[in-house]
Order: structure tokens, then C-alpha cells, then sequence
């Protein structure tokens, strides 16, 4: 079998699937190419939990056969594809990233896999991740039974978590695409660090049956892809309702390029603060072109801040309470101990401390938090700020080392991470350009069910651009 | 495909290996990894975590946010 031209690794799922089309090559050997990169490149980035090219090869066979009788089922047709290792998969380990869950196996397929998998995707491998997606508070990189995620552009650097793996494989051509999750940054910040685009839905777009659960309030399933329009092409397959997930809105989600609204009819709220005070300075120069690029699209630019509420606070109480009420026999049980970051098991233990008065609390701000956003887009279609506001940090320093720098006095919009998971809200972030080298991203947060306005956004951004396009050295 | 011991046990030993790795370096940079004290910290900041909850005054109408929708 001829070896695929590298070309291909860093492909769009378009430009995959035209190729697919035309014969070019078949989905054995797109399958075969990825998967061979996936099991040699993948602990090069403490990126795979789990290898499974022998099911895919027989899936990719199976595509074939119906390519051949000319049956196209569209554009994920035969595409390969990683999901977080929080995603259950039958008969094989689904580790949640952590040591005392290395031996679990399911005997069900999570929904969104089976839905990718209807769609003629094929899954090529599980990612590493964050051990319980970071519940309890982690500190350092390394909390996770697969090691640190490693950042393709220079490996001394995390990948961000806890999605590490998803956005390492597909920084590093490891996958066309990846499924990770998100309670409060978890899709968004290791995007912004790894440089590819990310999207994060809104709450209930995307059914969570057969995902972890570490706050069944805020959990959501989304891609992470090489571009918005990637971003779009899979969440149409992977979005619905699910009688299986409590919390599915029952929506689905129709990817409309030809519906979108002028980028002129747009009004974009950013606060200059956050570019000007909050962001790293070595990464103020590529923020501050991506605003100009931004206004170059002719999109009204307004000026916002978020209204002063304690979103820190208020995200912390819920993920804590409902995540040591998640994991209260891990934490009975003792077992909790085995975990590798030793402030996550601190976390997780005195989560269980949290009364029903802090938690309704919580949840009550949350709900005026919820009507101010509501009333801060009356003004604004989209809200615009750096996903982080630096680049990923060095794998051997402790996460939290700067949480006690003086921030700036106006707040601007540097809580929207937390703010906008509070309420629901979808996000995209796209790689703007590099700061020390690594990449650092914007996010675009619009109104429930407004993925198509941010991907129409993210998709001028990309035209316009070329940082979604860039692929590290030595990949 | 069924998973066999032998599958399992490499999975686990594998992860043994990055788990004792990960294990080390999320220990070593830190001066205080004392479990006593980290059970201690995390105390303290839901302590002052619940103070700032308890200054945010609400109306007494103010529900808990059940529906994340518009």
C-alpha cells in the first residue's frame, strides 16, 4: 500500500473527504496512515490512552464497500477521529485518566461516539486526559495517569487540560479531528494552547450519555478541529436530542453558511483591558492583531465589560459540590488516594464539606448571572476576548503560580470562561498567532444555539488568516 | 473485539509506568506536598469561597438556576 503524502495529516475534513470521493485513496488507507501516526507519535505527547486500529481498520473497510456502490453518507464519511478518554467504548478500558479507574470497561457505546460512527467516523483511538477531567482543582500538569500533556509546539510546554490529548493529536496531525469536554475551560484553553480551533456548545446541544460526569450542571461534549467550518461539519452529526442524557435540550444543529447574516449586521463586545492590561505581554501583539482583523471583517466593534458578579466563586462551589458527590465512593472508599495530583485529592475530600446553603447559594447567583449575560446580548451578538491570555505554561511549574499576581482593576472580560459555562453559553476559540513561539487564540461566546453566528465569525477570522494552518516543527 | 486479560494488564502496567511518572512530577516542584496541609488549604478556601457567597445579597424571589437554556 502507498504511504499517504504528509500533506494529508494536517487536512481539513473538506479537503479529507473530497480526496476520499475522487478515490484518491481509500478510508482503509486514511484509517491505516492516522492510526499508524497515532500509535508512533502519540506517547510522544503522553497523548493516547488507547490504541484501537483493529476495529477502525475493519469500520474503514466497511466504508469502503459502500463508497464503492457510490453510497456517501457526507463529510465525516470514513474520517478517523480521537475522543477523550472519558467516552465510553465497549470492551476496552475507558481510564477517565485516572489510576484507580485504569481497569474499568463499559459495556456501551458513549452517544456521541455512536453517533460519529453512524456517520461512517471512525474512531482510531482514545486521548489522554486530565485525571476526572481536573475535578477537585489539580496544580500540576502532570495529574493525569498518562503523564503531562505534551504541547506539540514545544514539549516542554502543557498541552492544557484537561481535553490535553484531543488538542494534542489534532495539533500534531495525529487526527482530523477530536471530541473533548468541557465543565469550565476544558475544550477552550487546551485549543488556545495547542492552536487548533475548538468548540465548546451550548449545554444540552450534545448528548453526554456515556461521558464522566464531574458537574452534571455544566458538562458538555464538543470538537476540536483544524477550523471553524470543521468545527461545524461535526457538531451537525454529533448535536440532537438523547432521551439518554437528562440534560439534552433536544435541538439539533444545522450547519447554514448560506443563512449567515452579513458580518456587517454584527455588533462584537470586547473589553480593551483585556487586551490591553489582562493579556501576557508577549502575547498583546497577536490579540491585538486578531482585534484588528476582527474589525477588518466590518463586524461592529463595542465596547463591554462583564457585570461584577462572583463567577469564580459561584463555578467553584458547583463543580466542587456535584464532583465530590460524583466520586463520593472514590473518596469513601479511600481510593481516592491514588490519584497523582495530590490538591486534586485535597479538593475532591473537602468538596464533600460544602453544605446544601453554599450550593443553592451558588446556583441562586447563578441564576442572575444567567440574566445579566441574557442582557448584556441585547447589545452585543457575540462577545470577543483571548481564550487565555498567554500562552501554555511550562510543564514543570505549578499551574496556579501567578494566581496571586495583581490583576488589573477593571475586569473586562477576563472571567468569561467561567461566566459563560455558568450560563450554558456555546464558545469558539481560534488560533490567532504566537506569543514565545506557541500559539495563543480568541474566543468568540454568542447566545444559546448561536453556534452558526460564531462559526460565521470564526470562518472569516480563518479566511483571513493563516494561524489554523500552521502545524509544529517535527510533526 | 473482547478485551483479554492479558490486553487489561497491559493497559494497567502502562498505566503504572506514566502514573508513577506523572505521580513524581506533580510532587517534586512542590515544597509542601503534605496531605494535612492541602486538606487544610482546600478548607480554607471553601470557607472563604462560602463567606463571598454569603455577602452576595439576593431577593428572597431569586431561584436557583435548574433550566441553563434561553
Amino acid at each position: 500500500m502507498d504511504e499517504l503524502s504528509d500533506v494529508i495529516f494536517f487536512a481539513t475534513i473538506r479537503e479529507l473527504n473530497a480526496k476520499l470521493k475522487s478515490k484518491e485513496f481509500s478510508a482503509e488507507q486514511l484509517v491505516r496512515a492516522f492510526a499508524q501516526r497515532l500509535e508512533t507519535l502519540g506517547p510522544r505527547y503522553n497523548a493516547l490512552a488507547l490504541q484501537l486500529t483493529e476495529p477502525a481498520v475493519r469500520r474503514a473497510r466497511e466504508v469502503d464497500k459502500e463508497i464503492k456502490r457510490e453510497r456517501f453518507r457526507g463529510p465525516l464519511q470514513g474520517m478517523p477521529f480521537g475522543a477523550k478518554d472519558l467516552l465510553a467504548y465497549p470492551r476496552n478500558p475507558t481510564t477517565w485518566g485516572a489510576r484507580p479507574f485504569a481497569g474499568q470497561v463499559f459495556d456501551y457505546t458513549a452517544s456521541v461516539i455512536e453517533k460519529l460512527e453512524k456517520t461512517g467516523s471512525v474512531l482510531i483511538g482514545k486521548l489522554a486526559m486530565v485525571e476526572l477531567a481536573g475535578g477537585g482543582g489539580y496544580r500540576f500538569a502532570a495529574a493525569s495517569m498518562f503523564g503531562p500533556g505534551l504541547n506539540p509546539w514545544d514539549r516542554t510546554r502543557w498541552s492544557g487540560g484537561s481535553s490535553s490529548g484531543s488538542a494534542s493529536a489534532v495539533a500534531a496531525g495525529l487526527v482530523p479531528f477530536a471530541i473533548g469536554s468541557e465543565t469550565s475551560g476544558s475544550i477552550l484553553t487546551p485549543s488556545a494552547f495547542c492552536g487548533v480551533t475548538g468548540l465548546r456548545p451550548t449545554y444540552g446541544l450534545v448528548s453526554r450519555h456515556g461521558a464522566m460526569a464531574l458537574s452534571w450542571t455544566l458538562d458538555k461534549l464538543g470538537p476540536m478541529c483544524r477550523s471553524a467550518e470543521d468545527c461545524a461539519l461535526v457538531l451537525e452529526h454529533i448535536a440532537g436530542g438523547d432521551s439518554k442524557d437528562p440534560a439534552s435540550a433536544g435541538k439539533s444543529f444545522y450547519y447554514t453558511p448560506q443563512f449567515y447574516r452579513k458580518m456587517s449586521d454584527l455588533r462584537i463586545g470586547f473589553a480593551p483591558v483585556d487586551f490591553s492590561e489582562w493579556a501576557q505581554p508577549a502575547a498583546r501583539p497577536a490579540f491585538e492583531q486578531a482585534l484588528a482583523v476582527v474589525r477588518s471583517t466590518g463586524a461592529q466593534i463595542v465596547e463591554v465589560k462583564l457585570p461584577d458578579l462572583p463567577y469564580g466563586q459561584v463555578i467553584s462551589t458547583v463543580i466542587s459540590s456535584e464532583g465530590s458527590s460524583v466520586f463520593e465512593q472514590l473518596i469513601a472508599t479511600g481510593k481516592v488516594e491514588e490519584l497523582a495530583d495530590p490538591k486534586q485529592i485535597a479538593g475532591l475530600k473537602a468538596g464533600l464539606e460544602i453544605s446544601a446553603k453554599d450550593y443553592l447559594k451558588a446556583m441562586r447567583i447563578r441564576s442572575i448571572v444567567q440574566k445579566e449575560l441574557r442582557k448584556m446580548f441585547t447589545g452585543v451578538d457575540v462577545l470577543l476576548s483571548p481564550s487565555r491570555f498567554g500562552p501554555a505554561p511550562k510543564i514543570s511549574e505549578p499551574l496556579d503560580q501567578h494566581s496571586s499576581d495583581q490583576p488589573p482593576k477593571d475586569k473586562g472580560l477576563s472571567a468569561l470562561i467561567a461566566a459563560s459555562n455558568l450560563a450554558g453559553l456555546p464558545a469558539l476559540s481560534i488560533p490567532c498567532g504566537f506569543a514565545d513561539n506557541l500559539p495563543v487564540a480568541i474566543q468568540l461566546v454568542g447566545l444559546p444555539f448561536s453556534e452558526n453566528t460564531l462559526i460565521a465569525v470564526g470562518k472569516e477570522f480563518q479566511n483571513r488568516t493563516d494561524w489554523h494552518r500552521r502545524r509544529p516543527k517535527g510533526s | 473485539m473482547k478485551i483479554t486479560r492479558r490486553r487489561l494488564a497491559a493497559t494497567a502496567l502502562g498505566s503504572a509506568v506514566g502514573f508513577s511518572v506523572a505521580r513524581s512530577l506533580a510532587q517534586a516542584p512542590s515544597g509542601s506536598t503534605e496531605a494535612e496541609d492541602l486538606n487544610a488549604a482546600a478548607s480554607e478556601q471553601l470557607r472563604k469561597t462560602a463567606e463571598t457567597l454569603a455577602n452576595f445579597e439576593l431577593s428572597m424571589s431569586t431561584e436557583p438556576a435548574f433550566v441553563f437554556k434561553v
